[in-house]
């Protein structure tokens, strides 16, 4: 937060003394090798004073269009349990809690190619980051995180520097594509890596009732080929699970319950996209996230899904 | 100037509160009277500016440590609450919570849920106690089979413990057929539980029943 106050207040004191004789060099530039460039990246304030192609971008809602791709939000998966629709339907859920998801860097097509935000989520003491890690938080100006991982967006949907990203930028009853780094498994064998079946317990089948069976022909063509199923390592990737559906926001407790499985243990990062192939209705979805209105009243009650009017069971008849 | 960031830390490392620091904080410029500790009054001032070239390095470092971590002085209580906020906002607990490891909080966080689920489906609802050896009788309302009622009567063989998950086995004669069916304690579904009679088991899993045929409702 210090280090937040330390930019903006050199930024004000810059613009207001006109970048007289004396120029105020916070402690941590003295000991830097960068140059003494005092570039304006984006303020909270909309503060767009910086040269050429310096870029106003401000947190305001906008419209989305059909081809605008949101950011999305960093979770941690604190587990699964279930929950009954108002129907008496038993649904699966994985709990997400999103952990003061903060905008970190925004990317743009001008200075790094690319239109990006990266979020950062958690705490983490100074101590227990890297002087470089820390170094980066500090030329940001926003608090130290513990994850960081960034979105790849659309021109609109940029938001600024220290920007909040709550669970109520996700509507309930929308799907979701969550990635994550699934559970690691160590050196699996043929039958739990890739399903083959093994051979018979008995009637002879010798020391190989799990093993792989052969890999190849013979003489032609005398070696095996490549990608043959074999024993490795399995787990510890990241996978995507598609069209995962939002059952339940609970904004109070920044807690986001999903329909199923996501991959990874308890504890671990789970990143949450809009999906892709079942898209929302875009008015629907607050763009490019959810800002709380001064007149609105702080929603405290868990937000869920619209399930319908119809008894899905009674409808049958 | 570094002795008194110096105790501030000191101060800090042995847990003290947000009170303590601010008494330390006080009491300092008083005692020392140098030009130096003016501009350490004035660092601990309620806006942390930082001084620019007069203070040195590390002290900044520290102090910028003291703000982040939500324990600083008098001004920065606001900014202690809202970043306190976030993390124990998740636990509805005040006194925030040690963020150690995230599978720690993770777990931590889905007991809280799961006592609240169940808290708030016994103030709806009143569920009696089902052991093992007790013989129920339970109207089930069944979303699938046009919500009809049916009344269900037996013994009840085990109960699985699991927070909102708690399940239990139930065997019953259906029709001269041995049938046991596994229901979820709390399910909406699950409209009401009689306890009829309660027998002395001497063991928590009675699947020895199985092999018992003798009498009925048995």
């Amino acid at each position: 937060m210090a280090a937040a106050a330390s930019r903006g207040l050199l930024a004000r004191l810059r613009g207001l003394s006109l970048s007289g004789p004396r120029v105020l060099v916070p402690p941590s530039r003295l000991f830097s090798a960068e140059p003494l460039v005092f570039d304006q990246d984006d303020d909270d304030a909309g503060w767009g004073e910086g040269g050429g192609g310096g870029r106003i971008i401000e947190a305001r809602p906008g419209v989305m269009g059909p081809s605008s791709v949101r950011t999305g939000v960093i979770g941690v998966k604190c587990g699964m349990s279930a929950m009954w629709d108002k129907w008496g339907a038993k649904v699966p859920i994985t709990v997400l809690w999103v952990d003061d998801n903060i905008v970190c860097q925004v990317k743009t097509p001008e200075k790094e190619g690319i239109c990006a935000l990266q979020l950062g989520a958690g705490q983490k003491k100074e101590k227990h980051l890297t002087k470089p890690e820390v170094g980066h938080f500090r030329a940001q100006g926003v608090p130290l995180k513990r994850k960081l991982r960034e979105f790849p967006v659309t021109e609109d949907a940029l938001l600024p520097v220290g920007t909040t990203i709550s669970v109520r930028h996700f509507v309930p009853g929308q799907y979701v594509d969550v990635t994550g780094i699934t559970k690691g498994k160590g050196f699996a064998g043929g039958m739990k890596r890739h399903g083959m079946s093994g051979m018979p317990a008995s009637h002879g089948a010798s020391l190989s009732h799990r093993s792989i069976g052969s890999t190849g022909q013979r003489d032609a063509p005398g070696r095996v080929f490549k990608n043959r199923k074999m024993p490795g390592r399995m787990g510890g990737v990241q996978r995507t699970v598609k069209n995962v559906w939002v059952y339940q926001i609970d904004p109070a407790r920044n807690l986001l319950y999903l329909r199923g499985q996501v991959p990874g243990p308890q504890g671990s990062f789970i990143f949450v996209k809009d999906s892709n192939f079942k898209k929302p209705d875009p008015s629907l979805l607050p763009f490019p996230t959810y800002f709380a209105q001064e007149g609105e009243l702080e929603v405290l009650e868990p937000l869920v899904a619209d399930l319908g009017d119809v008894d899905p069971f009674m409808a049958a008849d | 100037m570094q002795s008194l960031l110096r105790s501030i830390c000191r101060a800090r490392s042995q847990g003290a509160s947000a009170k303590r620091l601010l008494d330390c904080a006080a009491t300092t410029p008083a005692v020392a009277q140098s030009a130096v500790n003016q501009a350490s009054a004035n660092l601990l001032r309620p806006l942390i500016r930082p001084i620019g070239s007069q203070v040195p390095y590390h002290g900044c470092f520290c102090l910028k440590a003291l703000s982040l971590r939500g324990l600083s002085t008098a001004g920065n209580a606001e900014l202690a609450v809202e970043e306190d906020d976030p993390t124990s906002a998740a636990v509805e607990h005040p006194p925030r919570i040690k963020f150690k490891r995230p599978d720690k909080t993770a777990r931590h966080v889905m007991n809280i849920l799961n006592k609240e689920a169940v808290e708030k489906v016994r103030s709806e609802r009143d569920i009696p106690d089902v052991q093992a050896g007790c013989i129920i009788q339970m109207r089930l309302q069944v979303p699938e089979n046009k919500r009809r009622e049916s009344t269900l009567k037996g013994i009840v063989i085990g109960r699985r413990n699991a927070g909102i998950n708690t399940t239990f086995r139930l065997r019953r004669l259906v029709a001269g057929v041995g049938v046991e069916s596994v229901f979820p304690l709390y399910s909406p579904n699950i409209k009401e539980i009689k306890i009829l009679d309660r027998k002395k088991v001497r063991r928590a899993k009675l699947y020895y029943l199985r092999d018992r045929m003798n009498a009925l409702k048995k």
